[in-house]
């Protein structure tokens, strides 16, 4: 709570000595005041947070404060005439796009006035042409845009006046009217009556011009999806898919469950976890990083088909492809093994697919990427091998060896800090991960199921039943990168044990080399080992009691919507992503 | 098919195997010596009491548990031993248990079919042999349960394998049978193994059933339970609540209504789903760590991102995301998602909890009430196949519990006037007044209600306001018109000064949701902020935040937007007759274990 205050003192006080009042608002009993913030531009930037703005890129500060004051008045201007600037509600007939429908073939210059012809919506004016006796506006809702057309002489009393005088781009605005398609061929409604529902009070950034700054497109989303209209589709598409990934999993009687977000240790994958108190328990608990091992509790329990789409929390860096919180579905079935895994995955991301665009080639950045079943399906030995030249299955146990092959039959390619993972391999599979990820991975365009990991690197997988030292284990990438992770479920729970705190003391080791690394370092860079990694003892007590064969997925849906929307950052997917502290 | 419960050793092959003829022998000297130990025990067992148990184990729920785990670890440590694989990879179920009494409970009496193959799968959660060359089953699944009539002569193992095999099968055990369906002279569908394996092993003593059911003929449960009507847990195999929350896949396991809870919990979840998406609504998703805790009024947990060196709090609530997103364009949105409270763990509270949120642009409050109503009231009705009404053990499980009629419309209490009328007061009507403040003190104190420091205004309401007319909502009732200086985002409303447009529902005596007409002037915005400010300065440190995000995108305009919440776990506690919030989370916040 600290530094909530802390945060407040910042946003707060800075502004305190610059309001004035503003006496007011004709409905209520007892005159109010307002505050209203008068700032300059160096108020306006202090005390902000993450997700405030910096000044627009369009308008500069002072042509922003000044458009807000004169728009203040107006609002003060409309009270004064009995009228709300902020109104309660609109009844809306039909939506832009419905109008565009029905009135498809209506032709140029027609009107089409009858009774049932009335319409009423609501939208935000995105344009306005205002000429002696007429306007024109356009007004643009959830579904698209509509011309509203305002002629003097129809709209009642005294409204085109007010139209003229209070109406700016950026309001919300309802309207009544006939329709009628303009000689120039526009559908627009002839609006009879209208009303101001809401009031804006900052200038809408160009259409053209106005978000060009990344920065604050993601910091401010909402003018982000006023300004391009294709950023709210994505959103819509996000929707999409999801409720189709849903729906598959739904038709196929799987039961969605919900697993708790914050957990007394986070497992089920390597990564730093956020840490938090809880006050009253009195305990430091994590926010989950996977959420599998909760799932297979529930295989255990006697579900035999689960799923959970939610939040996954990762204590690392930003990135276009990282945002440290991520939404995954994980899905458990029981009796299967992971090739029964690899067909749904292909369901699924085909079904999202057609969802999305209605067939299977899909665009991403250039690439035409093709989803036609089935995908490719090869070992990770025999990908390495085809692309590195490297045959991991000649290669032997011997870690030094292996170690030296690689680099002598590789050296060349390497960049230094290739070179250094390669030299750090804890064991040949990490070696044999370590030249998949480097050599591999970025080649792995179209859809490919890499199948059948070494075993140190998969602590949850079950042994391969023919190969020694590999797990039943398969990563899909399209892309060159990692859309889903899944495997034959490692059911054995002394395995499981000995697996787990094999992983344990390798992350001991990595942290203390780490630790001194650092001591000698001075002011650590790298604490990425730092954290700490706690067995799961409820998890392993819970496959003691058995848990049937099984085999369990995890699919990025950031990613997924990445792909289908042709999104180059994760950033554009997640409507309100993580950025750095502004200054 | 796939079924490799012989699998091929893991190591090189030459080598393994003559270790594995080694192990063999030994193995075999092992079991001979053994055999003639039991053939012994058998005549001393006989001679005190010769009726039974004639070649069963000694009874397993005599051991000790220690002892009991030990006997297993130890028996899958040979079973390694002899190259032989414990969890096999896979079994290819032919039907689930509910598919195949669909299939086969029109069988008649006595009647199998012998050339027909199936393969079922489960967990075995009874077990009682009738001499060495028969076993009977019952295998769980799904919810549903079908026995198994292990009988030596239709197994494809020879007499001796066939005993030796199946007093190594436990309570608890996850199986996989081929085999033929039938049904017993009795009527009790079964079906008969021709091979019969063990998937994975249940290492722990099950806690035992109280009666065992060996005289039931039928194959799914008697009385299943359908939501909105009364459960008991005081029956259930498992009863210690602590045990039955930590173990949560034991509670599962022996306890069937339990999953029937979470089923209905999934249930609810897509029901609002599907209702939403009807409407048109969009399905979005905010973020769950902010730099503003915001939306509510509670404790946040903060947290550290390490390499942005930026201090997080877990959101509260998801509203002022939402309206953003309303602001951008996005009419019709909702979020079903988890909320964090760092505050005490109680029968209603958990630390962590689902809500849903949606907003809706050009609705009001009265719109909405309307919508939770037909909502709530068809949701009651589509779970309950067909009724408005449920049944909730309100004064626990000991008393007759009451009936909650969710059939519309929902009663309305106007909060102001329906606590003057029922309280006999005559509260100022400038609520933000001293004036009303020390009338409010004087009330609470001459009906003996506490109120813990500091005594806001809006405090003060609260504590009246659950005293004289929360207590009265059993059947859903909205509690609507609260004052402004409780509702920081509830707009002003239209005709009655100093109150807002929004209403709480109630059922039970609990609120369920909370709704209103949204603030969307940014400078009345700002001003209420400013007031929560003051009361947090006073010592009222659940006073809301201002998000300056939030009040510059109500600056580019809000429409008029009606939103509301509501709490999925308490709407599921009342389908389900559950009493603690922990009935209804699969794995509910603990206390750490001494």
């Amino acid at each position: 709570m600290g530094e909530a205050l802390k945060l407040l003192n910042l946003t707060w006080h800075p502004l305190k000595n610059n309001f004035y009042h503003f006496s007011t608002c004709a409905f209520r009993r007892t005159p109010r005041t307002l505050l209203i913030r008068a700032s300059s531009s160096s108020t306006t930037a202090s005390g902000r947070n993450r997700r405030s703005s910096s000044p627009s890129s369009s308008t500069s500060t002072s042509d922003r404060e000044a458009i807000r004051a004169i728009r203040l008045k107006k609002v003060e201007e409309l009270r004064s005439k009995g009228l709300n600037p902020y109104a309660y509600e609109w009844n809306k007939t039909h939506s832009a796009n419905q109008l565009q429908d029905i009135y498809r073939d209506l032709g140029n210059g027609e009107e089409s006035n009858n009774e049932n012809d009335h319409v009423s919506i609501a939208g935000r004016i995105v344009a306005r042409r205002a000429f002696g006796k007429l306007a024109f506006l356009t007004l643009r809702d959830d579904s698209g845009t509509i011309q509203l057309y305002c002629e003097k002489e129809r709209l009642i009393d005294d409204q085109f006046e007010q139209l003229k005088a209070h109406v700016d781009i950026g309001d919300i605005l309802g309207a009544r009217g006939t329709i009628k398609r303009t000689e120039k061929g526009e559908l627009s409604v002839c609006v009879i009556s209208f009303a101001i529902l809401t009031k804006s009070l900052l200038p809408l950034p160009d259409k053209y011009h106005g978000l060009t700054d990344i920065d604050k497109r993601y910091r401010q989303r909402y003018v982000d999806m006023i300004a391009n209209t294709e950023v709210a589709d994505v959103f819509r598409k996000r929707a999409k898919v999801v409720s189709e990934i849903r729906r598959t999993m739904d038709s196929l009687g799987f039961v969605e469950v919900e697993t708790p977000v914050l957990q007394g240790a986070a497992g089920g994958a390597e990564a730093r976890p956020f840490v938090t108190y809880h006050n009253s328990l009195g305990r430091d608990l994590y926010l989950r990083i996977a959420t599998e091992l909760h799932l297979k509790r529930m295989l255990v329990g006697g579900f035999e088909k689960v799923y959970e789409i939610g939040r996954i929390f990762r204590n690392e860096g930003i990135s276009t492809r990282h945002n440290p919180e991520f939404t995954t579905i994980e899905m458990y079935e029981a009796y299967s093994d992971y090739q029964s895994m690899m067909n749904l995955a292909e369901e699924i991301v085909t079904q999202c697919a057609l969802a999305v665009h209605g067939k299977l080639t899909v665009d991403y950045q250039g690439v035409e990427i093709c989803l036609e079943r089935p995908w490719r399906r090869e070992t990770m030995h025999n990908l390495v091998k085809e692309i590195s030249g490297i045959n991991f299955n000649e290669l032997g146990n011997d870690l030094e060896v292996a170690k030296q092959a690689t680099l002598s039959t590789l050296g060349n390619d390497l960049e230094y800090k290739d070179k250094a993972s390669i030299e750090a391999c804890q064991s040949v599979g990490h070696l044999l991960n370590e030249v998949f990820e480097i050599f591999v991975e970025p080649k792995l365009i179209q859809p490919t199921f890499v199948l059948d990991y070494p075993i140190e690197i998969s602590p949850l997988a079950k042994p391969h039943r023919r190969s020694t030292g590999l797990t039943e284990r398969f990563e899909l990438f399209i892309c060159g990168r990692e859309l889903g992770n899944a495997f034959s479920e490692l059911t054995d729970p002394i395995d499981q044990r000995g697996r787990l705190e094999d992983q344990i003391r390798q992350h001991e080791k990595k942290r203390a080399a780490v630790s001194t690394n650092a001591d000698k370092k001075e002011g650590t860079e790298d604490e990425d080992e730092s954290y700490e990694v706690t067995l799961d003892e409820d998890f392993l007590t819970a496959l003691e009691y058995g848990m049937p064969p099984a085999s369990g997925m995890g699919l990025g849906i950031d990613r997924l919507v990445m792909l289908l929307t042709n999104s180059p950052s994760i950033r554009d997917v997640i409507a309100f992503p993580v950025l750095k502290v502004q200054q | 098919m796939e079924q490799p419960p012989s699998d091929p050793p893991a190591t090189g092959a030459g080598e393994t195997i003559s270790k594995n003829a080694l192990k063999r022998e030994l193995k075999n000297k092992q079991r001979e010596e053994e055999k003639k130990k039991k053939e012994e025990a058998k005549k001393a067992a006989a001679l005190e009491k010769a009726k039974e148990n004639k070649s069963a184990p000694p009874n397993d729920e005599d051991i000790d548990p220690t002892q009991y785990l030990k006997n297993r670890l130890n028996y899958l440590e040979n079973e390694k031993k002899e190259g032989k694989n414990p969890y096999p990879h896979k079994f290819l179920v032919t039907l689930s248990i509910q598919e195949y009494i669909k299939k086969y409970e029109s069988l008649k009496d006595g009647q199998h079919q012998e050339d027909v193959s199936v393969s079922l799968a489960g967990r075995i959660m009874h077990k009682r042999a009738s001499g060495v060359k028969l076993v009977f089953y019952d295998l769980h699944g799904g919810g549903f349960k079908v026995q198994v009539m292990a009988d030596a002569s239709k197994s494809d193992l020879d007499e001796a394998e066939f005993s030796k095999f199946h007093s190594n099968v436990k309570r608890g055990d996850i199986v996989g049978i081929t085999g033929f369906p039938g049904k017993s002279k009795k009527g009790e569908l079964s079906i008969f193994p021709k091979t019969f394996v063990v998937l994975s092993h249940c290492l722990h003593m099950l806690p035992r059933q109280i009666s065992a059911p060996a005289a039931e003929n039928t194959n799914v449960k008697k009385d299943a339970w359908v939501p909105g009507s009364t459960r008991n847990p005081e029956a259930y195999i498992l009863k210690d609540q602590e045990t039955r929350y930590r173990l949560r896949h034991l509670d599962l396991m022996l306890n069937p209504e339990v999953r029937e809870i979470f089923k209905t919990r999934s249930r609810i979840i897509s029901y609002i789903r599907k209702f939403l998406d009807n409407l048109d609504f969009l399905e979005v998703e905010t973020p769950m760590m902010n730099m503003i805790a915001g939306g509510a009024t509670a404790k946040p947990f903060t947290t550290h991102h390490n390499e942005l060196n930026m201090g997080l709090f877990m959101r509260i609530a998801p509203e002022l995301y939402l309206k953003e997103l309303v602001v951008g364009g996005l009419d019709r949105v909702y979020e079903i998602g988890k909320q964090f409270r760092n505050e005490g763990i109680d029968l209603t509270h958990n630390p962590e909890f689902t809500t849903c949120e949606f907003y809706m642009a050009y609705m009001d409050y009265n719109d909405v009430m309307e919508i939770t109503e037909k909502m709530l009231s068809g949701m009651v009705h589509e779970l309950t196949k067909g009724s408005y009404k449920i049944q909730y053990h309100a004064d626990g499980t000991d008393k007759d519990p009451i009936e909650i009629d969710f059939t519309p419309p929902f009663r309305r209490i106007d909060m102001i006037e329906g606590l003057e009328e029922i309280a006999g007061l005559n509260i100022p009507k400038d609520l933000a007044s001293d004036e009303a403040n020390q009338y409010l003190r004087d009330a609470c104190k001459k009906y003996e209600i506490t109120c813990p420091p500091p005594e806001t205004t809006a405090r003060l309401l609260d504590k009246l306001v659950g005293h004289f007319l929360e207590e009265t909502c059993v059947n859903p009732t909205f509690i609507i018109n609260q004052p402004e200086i409780m509702s920081p985002l509830a707009k002003w409303h239209r005709s009655r000064p100093g109150l807002t447009e929004r209403f709480e529902l109630f059922v039970n005596k609990h609120e369920v949701c909370n709704a209103y007409t949204e603030l969307n002037d940014p400078v009345v915005q700002r001003q209420r902020f400013a007031e929560q400010l003051k009361d947090r300065q006073s010592g009222d440190d659940e006073a809301m935040l201002i998000d300056e995000t939030f009040c510059t995108a109500l600056e580019y305009g809000l429409p008029p937007t009606g939103g509301w919440g509501l709490g999925i776990d308490r709407l599921t506690m009342l389908l389900t007759d559950s009493q603690n919030i922990k009935e209804v989370l699969l794995f509910p916040a603990m206390k750490p274990q001494a």
